[in-house]
């Protein structure tokens, strides 16, 4: 028999192989890695290009960002302007910046996402690495214990009641382990909004987003993904930076809500935990509160045609009092400051005056 | 496992002097063109299915390709190529072209006419003991619809699909990007390639059904049937139930794109979500349908070269059923960011998590099959084993996204990508691949090289791994599916992944070097090459088997009896 | 097929229907899209929509015909007559399931129904999603108006409730030996059929609403259309099982498929009844009547 030693060497290839499948990448180093998000630039080069302002619809290319077009946009009261991303906060971490991070989901800033967060890396990914790695045991066992050389005798063992009942009963007590925080997950997640949540309603285009505010006067800022070479001017990371971001209040209750104009989009923020499809025909609502100001990058996930790929979502928390301070340089108005008729006329802010010389040094974390 | 014919009389008529009448062959075109013969049939299904593979699998090489940098490399050659036009839209839309190719080209035309097709064709009927299918005629149609489909889907990619040429939906086409966001005929053709395959699934369900309900030898009860037909049987029903809604799903999908109604259309009160209950009614099954065979043949091998029958038999049965069934329950768990209301969530999470306890029942049953065996290591089983291992890593990613509120994060993410090509292209294909090793010598008569099926299996199990399970982390890290281009940050396991693809790609020389060589070269196969542990009717065959078998049934009795219910003896 | 085959199973000959059936399809398929698209295809659709069709009517009638032959020919033993039999049931039990998807479908909009608002000059639907205060939401749109349910739909309820048991009469007198009473039981039934066929014709083309537009006029009509589809394959189903029955084809003992007919005829007659209660007289509840 031709089995004889190829037995043992086939368990250890076993082994081998499956290590190699899983940690094989991890030795290989030095890629030609572009270098990730360049240098965020200074504030008051951020800050000359901002402002600016595609006309929304299908021709709306990245390409044709300009800062040309990008200045002769109006200026406005120059009380914001767009905070610099965090390196490794809200937003995928590459592999040469940091291997462990890259593996793994990205940190939360939201309650919801810390608690889903500690569901998966607490409950989840123990149990099924456990789960995957007693199966891969049990194989390699068998394979060394019961080959033909081995034991050369086959029992004709077929029923054995108490293991039947054992790995019946087992994965049940284990999936209740897990349905338990899980259903607790949703509950949380499904919490309705507090009546005073700051309402936002992000609407899907092809392939843009429209972020309006409809308890600051229903103003609408329009969000178009910014070229690589725009994006990482700004010092933020190609393929998730916009023009214009969905700023939003840190600290308190929002009500997210999407919908969509043409077909099925979706609203998600890895780092937030929180994706929603934008459907046409329903407005879909979500609580969601952002624990601190940052950016947080997130991307459209559901196929939506041509430029699915391109229609990046920014979410830019800012302390209350900055929110105010944005929701005004949008012509907008805080729920009960006066009333100013604001917003009917700024409506989509095809040319809205979303620009600020001035750097709020504040919104400028150093990066 | 299962049923043998050993210890009684088989009449060898069959493979000897009955050469006149039994292996009476029609002429070149009756025989191929014309068939009735279940064999035959089998045959066609697996040709087929092995083209549609390297076809799908070309394609996935054309992504893999283009993924293993961000940016846009060869789309928009790509987009030339097929007639489009040069700027960047033509390109982007190529990307959706590919993926809805590859995924209705793998599910449709190539797992599902391999296993159930070609598989269930070759040996439902020899496992069984019956001469050829309840309705042999109906079974060709089945085929010929298939290849139908597939022309159908080939046609859409020559012709306007949006912002250019083929249909770019994804595979679960999506009302309403697939109604009023594709003009042009390409995803016309596309909706009626599914309804082309899908009747012809719909007739070989029937088929399967009949023939097992009927057919089965003399003596041969259904708890005495092999695992093998159990999961056709099965697969049948899923087939049959599942498949009529998604027809009714994609005609509505004809006619808003074509007739005015509004099925879909928020304009006319009409529901994009109401698609999605639709297509997962029927999706949710179907990925069932594409993994039950493969159980039932993993079955078969590990008992096989276990020399041991198949531990808990009745359990591995109605764990089956019970997936089926379980399967129609379940399918708003692709939907867990539609906007479904806290409590459906709820439900759909508890129900979904409880498929797997039935299919932990088949995982470890296997193993205790295998536990006090007299294991050996030929080609079927190694890919037996890589497929128990891979198909569990796929099978508890799922139950991860199994859970509501987590698949918040992972859902349309590449954690979901790499989910199902584990049970997919690991779990599916790994199951195909045993048991293409496993029937090869009784349905060719030759044996293939041990040496290059080791090899493939090596270097096809390194190269989809390093394909697939860096894709869990860029799912983690929040990579979307169906995007030809991504951030940076996505680069490096993005690379890894293509990497693996090349693995891959060298792996399948060895399987068609291997299928040539034994087809040229082989040495002859015996009647049963896998010795004592092959204990199911085929085996007692000649290799191949004669044109038309069992013209006298063969007769099972109780001492052919390998599961049965007293208590484990010696 | 010898004496050296020792059971009754049927080992067809090679065919050629199933290609041709099978390319057929294809062609009539890809003419239907030529024909949605004459913008692409210019007008070249109805030669190869008329061509697949004409192959596939042929494709039927050869293999039905077929089937027909076999029979009398005595190759149809009893095991092969109860394959026929569970073949039958499992086809009606997939079609139970399409006809699932389009009541899934009506229920979706019935219970969960958007706001619209209907234009009775121009037949046109406005939906009014994201406006404000939209007071109740029914199902048919305000100002559309319904079939009424206790006129013609009625009617056809009877006329399909009695061709039930027309065919049941004539199932009878088969059994019974009594082939004037199965020819006349089945020139009713054929009779009612059409009758059913003609006021849905009657109907549809009078019917206030046109086609598509809202959710209930796409849900009414291609519900109702594909039964209505249904309706006219089992009448010609049944006309060949009366076209057979002057041939002397059928015995009291062997007549399966008179019984496909009759069974595939019962299961179009419950999915109407469905239509009826859920479509006509549940769905437009309250509705302005026509
Ligand atoms: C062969 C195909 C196949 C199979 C078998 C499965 C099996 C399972 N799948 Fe998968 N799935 C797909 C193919 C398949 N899937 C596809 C194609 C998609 C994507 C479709 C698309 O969007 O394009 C998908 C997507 C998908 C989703 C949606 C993700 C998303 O889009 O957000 C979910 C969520 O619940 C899911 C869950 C499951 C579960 C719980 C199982 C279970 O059946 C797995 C059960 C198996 C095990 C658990 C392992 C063995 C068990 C044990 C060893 C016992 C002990 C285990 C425990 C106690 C946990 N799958
Ligand atoms: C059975 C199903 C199946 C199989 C085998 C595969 C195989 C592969 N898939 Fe596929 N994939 C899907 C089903 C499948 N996939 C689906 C449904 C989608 C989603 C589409 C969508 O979003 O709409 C998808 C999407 C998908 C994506 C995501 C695209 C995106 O979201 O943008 C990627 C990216 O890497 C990918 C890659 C690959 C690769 C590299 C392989 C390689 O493993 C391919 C290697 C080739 C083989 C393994 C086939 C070999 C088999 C034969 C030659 C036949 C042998 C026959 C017999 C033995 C009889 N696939
Ligand atoms: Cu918008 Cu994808
Ligand atoms: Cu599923």
């Amino acid at each position: 028999m031709g089995q004889r030693h190829t037995r043992m060497k086939k368990a250890i290839l076993a082994a081998v192989a499956a290590g190699l499948a899983a940690f094989a990448p991890l030795s290989v180093v030095a890629q030609d890695a572009a270098p990730v998000a360049a240098p965020a630039t200074t504030a008051a080069e951020a800050g000359r290009v901002e402002g600016a302002q595609t006309a929304p619809g299908p021709e709306a290319l990245p390409g044709n960002l300009t800062p040309a077009e990008a200045s002769a946009a109006p200026a406005g009261e120059g009380l914001y302007s767009p905070m610099a991303p965090t390196k490794g906060k809200g937003m995928p971490t590459a592999y040469e910046d940091d291997a462990i991070k890259s593996l793994t989901f990205q940190d939360q800033y939201s309650a919801n996402g810390e608690y889903a967060l500690w569901m998966h890396d607490a409950i989840l990914l123990p149990v099924i690495t456990i789960i995957s790695l007693l199966v891969l045991g049990l194989l390699l066992y068998v394979a060394v214990r019961f080959n033909r050389r081995a034991n050369p005798v086959a029992s004709r063992t077929t029923h054995n009641t108490l293991i039947e009942v054992v790995w019946t009963i087992v994965p049940v007590i284990i999936l209740v382990i897990i349905a338990v925080p899980s259903i607790t997950l949703l509950a949380r997640q499904y919490e309705p909004a507090p009546a005073d949540a700051v309402t936002i309603k992000a609407t899907g285009y092809q392939w843009y987003w429209g972020y309006s505010y409809p308890d600051h006067g229903d103003f609408e800022v329009v969000s178009n993904m910014l070229d690589e070479a725009e994006a990482l001017k700004r010092g933020e990371p190609h393929q998730l930076a916009v023009d214009n971001r969905m700023v939003v209040p840190a600290g308190v209750p929002l009500r997210i809500q999407t919908t969509a104009s043409d077909v099925i989009h979706a609203f998600a923020v890895p780092s937030l935990w929180f994706k929603m499809d934008a459907v046409p025909g329903r407005l879909n609502e979500r609580m969601l509160t952002i624990k601190e100001p940052g950016v947080y990058y997130g991307q459209c996930s559901e196929l939506c045609g041509a430029r699915h790929a391109y229609m990046p979502i920014v979410v830019e928390a800012l302390p209350p009092a900055q929110f105010a301070a944005w929701v005004r340089a949008q012509g907008g108005e805080m729920p009960g400051a006066g009333d100013a008729p604001a917003a009917p006329t700024a409506a989509p802010v095809e040319a809205g005056p979303s620009t600020g010389a001035a750097a709020a040094p504040e919104t400028q974390p150093a990066t | 496992m299962a049923t043998t014919a050993e210890g009684f009389d088989i009449h060898h008529g069959d493979g000897h002097h009955a050469h006149d009448h039994a292996d009476h062959k029609p002429g070149f075109f009756a025989r191929w063109f014309m068939s009735t013969n279940h064999k035959d049939i089998g045959t066609m299904y697996l040709i087929f299915a092995i083209i549609a593979g390297i076809v799908g699998g070309a394609i996935s090489g054309i992504m893999r390709v283009e993924l293993a940098e961000p940016g846009i490399q060869y789309l928009q050659w790509w987009a030339q190529f097929m007639g489009g036009g040069n700027d960047l839209n033509t390109a982007l839309h190529m990307w959706n072209v590919f993926i809805t190719a590859h995924g209705l080209i793998m599910v449709f035309f190539m797992v599902m006419p391999a296993m159930i097709g070609g598989f269930g064709n070759w040996f439902v009927p020899l496992m069984i003991g019956a001469p050829d299918m309840a309705f042999p005629r109906m079974n060709n149609v089945s085929f010929w619809l298939t290849v139908a489909g597939f022309f159908s889907l080939l046609f859409s990619l020559f012709v306007p699909g949006g912002t250019g040429p083929g249909a770019g939906t994804g595979w679960t086409v999506y009302a309403p990007l697939s109604t009023k966001g594709s003009v042009g005929p390409a995803v016309d053709f596309a909706i009626f390639s599914l309804h082309l395959a899908g009747a012809g699934s719909i007739l070989g369900a029937t088929n399967f059904i009949t023939t097992i309900f009927n057919m089965r030898a003399p003596g041969m009860t259904l708890h005495k049937m092999p695992l093998f037909v159990w999961s056709v049987l099965v697969t049948a029903f899923l087939l049959l139930l599942a498949l009529p809604v998604l027809a009714a799903a994609i005609t509505m999908l004809l006619t808003d794109r074509n007739f005015g109604t509004t099925f879909f259309d928020p304009a006319g009160g009409g529901d994009p979500v109401l698609y999605q209950h639709l297509f997962w009614f029927f999706g949710h099954p179907e990925v069932y349908i594409m993994i039950l065979p493969g159980f039932g043949m993993i079955s078969q091998i590990v008992a096989t070269f276990s020399r041991k029958p198949v531990f808990g038999y009745l359990g591995m049965a109605y764990a089956m059923v019970l997936i089926g069934v379980v399967g129609f329950i379940v399918w708003a768990h692709h939907m867990y960011t539609v906007g479904l209301d806290v409590n459906t969530k709820m439900y759909f999470t508890a129900a979904t998590m409880v498929i797997a306890v039935p299919t932990g029942v088949k995982i470890f049953s296997w193993i205790a099959t295998m536990w006090g065996g007299s294991l050996s290591f030929k080609s079927p089983m190694v890919w037996s084993l890589g497929f128990i291992f891979l198909f569990t890593v796929g099978g508890v990613t799922g139950v991860v996204l199994a859970n509501g509120g987590i698949d918040d994060n992972l859902h349309d993410t590449y954690y979901v990508v790499a989910h199902f090509h584990y049970v997919l292209s690991m779990g599916a294909v790994f199951s195909m691949f045993a048991g293409f090793y496993y029937w090869f010598p009784k349905m060719s008569g030759r044996m293939h090289s041990e040496l290059l099926s080791h090899i493939h299996f090596w270097t096809f199990f390194v190269g989809v791994n390093v394909i697939f399970f860096p894709q869990h982390f860029l799912g983690m890290q929040g990579m979307p599916r169906r995007y030809p281009d991504y951030a940076e940050a996505y680069h490096f396991w993005h690379q890894i992944s293509t990497y693996g693809y090349y693995i891959m790609a060298g792996s399948m020389i060895f399987f068609f070097v291997n299928i040539l060589y034994s087809l040229l070269a082989g040495k002859k196969a015996e009647a049963n090459p896998w010795g004592e542990g092959a204990t199911t009717l085929e085996w007692t065959l000649p290799s191949p088997p004669p044109y038309h078998q069992f013209e006298t049934l063969p007769v099972i009795t109780d001492a052919n009896d390998y599961h049965d219910h007293r208590p484990a003896t010696a | 097929m010898a004496g050296k085959v020792n059971h009754d199973y049927h080992i067809l000959e090679p065919d050629i229907w199933p290609l041709v059936g099978s390319f057929s399809a294809l062609t009539f398929t890809s003419g239907l899209v030529m024909y949605m698209h004459p913008d692409f295809f210019g007008n070249a659709a109805g030669f190869v929509m008329y061509a697949g069709l004409a192959g596939l009517i042929a494709t039927f009638f050869m293999w039905f015909k077929n089937i027909v032959i076999e029979a009398q020919r005595g190759d149809h033993t009893p095991v092969v007559q109860l394959h026929m039999r569970y073949g039958m049931i499992l086809f009606i039990a997939s079609e139970v399931m399409f006809f699932v998807g389009w009541f899934w479908s009506f229920f979706d909009f019935a219970l969960f129904p958007a706001p619209l608002t209907y234009d009775e000059a121009t037949g046109l639907t406005t939906s009014l999603f994201g406006q404000e205060s939209v007071a109740a939401v029914t199902f048919v749109p305000e100002g559309m108006q319904v079939l009424d349910p206790f006129s013609l739909p009625l009617l056809n309820t009877l006329i399909l409730l009695c061709s039930g048991t027309t065919v049941t009469w004539a199932h009878h007198a088969l059994i019974h030996g009594d082939r004037e009473g199965l020819k006349q039981g089945l020139w009713a039934t054929i009779a009612l059929g059409v009758l059913f066929s003609a006021i849905q014709a009657y109907e549809y083309a009078g019917a206030p609403f046109g086609f598509g537009g809202n959710t209930y006029s796409s849900a009414f009509y291609m519900a109702t259309g594909f039964h209505g589809f249904h309706v006219i394959v089992g009448t010609i189903f049944l006309a060949v099982c009366l076209y057979r029955a002057y041939l002397g084809h059928f015995t009291p003992r062997q007549h399966f498929g008179f019984e496909a007919a009759a069974w595939y005829w019962h299961f179009v007659d419950v999915v109407w009844l469905f239509l009826f209660v859920a479509v006509y007289v549940w769905g437009g509840w309250g509705a302005e009547l026509h």
